[in-house]
């Protein structure tokens, strides 16, 4: 399952599985965020390219009027597949520590 | 984790839907428990079955046949069959390269999927049987190989 809520300001906290079936909850809170967020990933199990393309259309918007997504607290496997689908270069990723 | 030698390979069908794929996580999950895999694998194979179990659900929409998935634990990992029915060939291994060094403007959602399987399995198998419309889908993950190897 997917839990995606604010956080401290200008964060969210996404947690879980952000899969095929998750895809639409996680964008239509997405879509709410303005300005420049933090996507707290430190608890975020599992990302598939449904789970991608939310983050890519996010970060379309938000760039658009000046704003962006950062995407924090990255496990190793997470980083391996935003390597391998380029958005290390779309995203300003900070690792799990 | 030392995986288990090669064991049976244990199947399951489901309904070619989204609303499945918890119930896929689950068999992938106690399939791993059961066999002794390596925890570590488990996140590659439940995407490489979600991305391959969300493209028969949305490109054979015209099939109503379950979707079978049969998984082996197999020297030092496990490999995945996916089994679907009454449709037409699609050549998962030949879907066009995704250019992930397109600046974002250039960059559209979709095509990840298959992209990321390449890098990120062993191995990855097409059969497709036109008597039957049948299309077999086999790939393989270890912890030996490095990604993309």
């Amino acid at each position: 399952m997917l839990a995606i809520d604010y956080g401290t300001p200008g964060t969210v906290v996404v947690s879980g599985r952000l899969d095929a079936a998750q895809a639409a909850v996680a964008q239509a809170f997405l879509d709410k965020v303005e300005g420049t967020v933090t996507l707290d990933c430190s608890a975020l199990e599992y990302i598939s390219s449904a789970g991608l393309g939310v983050l890519l259309k996010t970060q379309k918007r938000l760039l658009a009027s000046g704003g962006k997504l950062r995407l924090s607290g990255v496990s190793r496997h997470l980083q391996d597949i935003f390597g391998y689908s380029g958005f290390d270069q779309l995203f300003e990723i900070e690792p799990a520590r | 984790m030392t995986a288990a030698p090669a064991s049976a390979t244990e199947s399951r069908v489901f309904p070619r839907s989204f609303d499945a794929l918890p119930a896929v996580f689950a068999f992938t999950a106690d399939l791993f428990a059961r066999q002794g895999i390596d925890r570590a694998l488990l996140p590659t194979i439940d995407l490489a079955v979600e991305e391959l179990f969300t493209n028969m659900v949305k490109y054979s929409a015209t099939s109503e046949a379950d979707v079978r998935i049969e998984m082996t634990g197999i020297e030092g990992g496990v490999e995945v069959t996916m089994i679907d029915y009454d449709v037409e060939p699609f050549d998962v291994t030949k879907a066009p390269a995704v250019d992930v060094s397109l600046p974002i403007e250039g960059r559209r959602p979709g095509g990840l999927g298959l992209h990321l399987l390449r890098h990120m399995l062993d191995s990855i198998e097409y059969q497709y049987s036109g008597d039957r419309r049948q299309s077999r889908i086999t790939f393989r993950k270890t912890a030996a190989a490095a990604p993309g190897s």
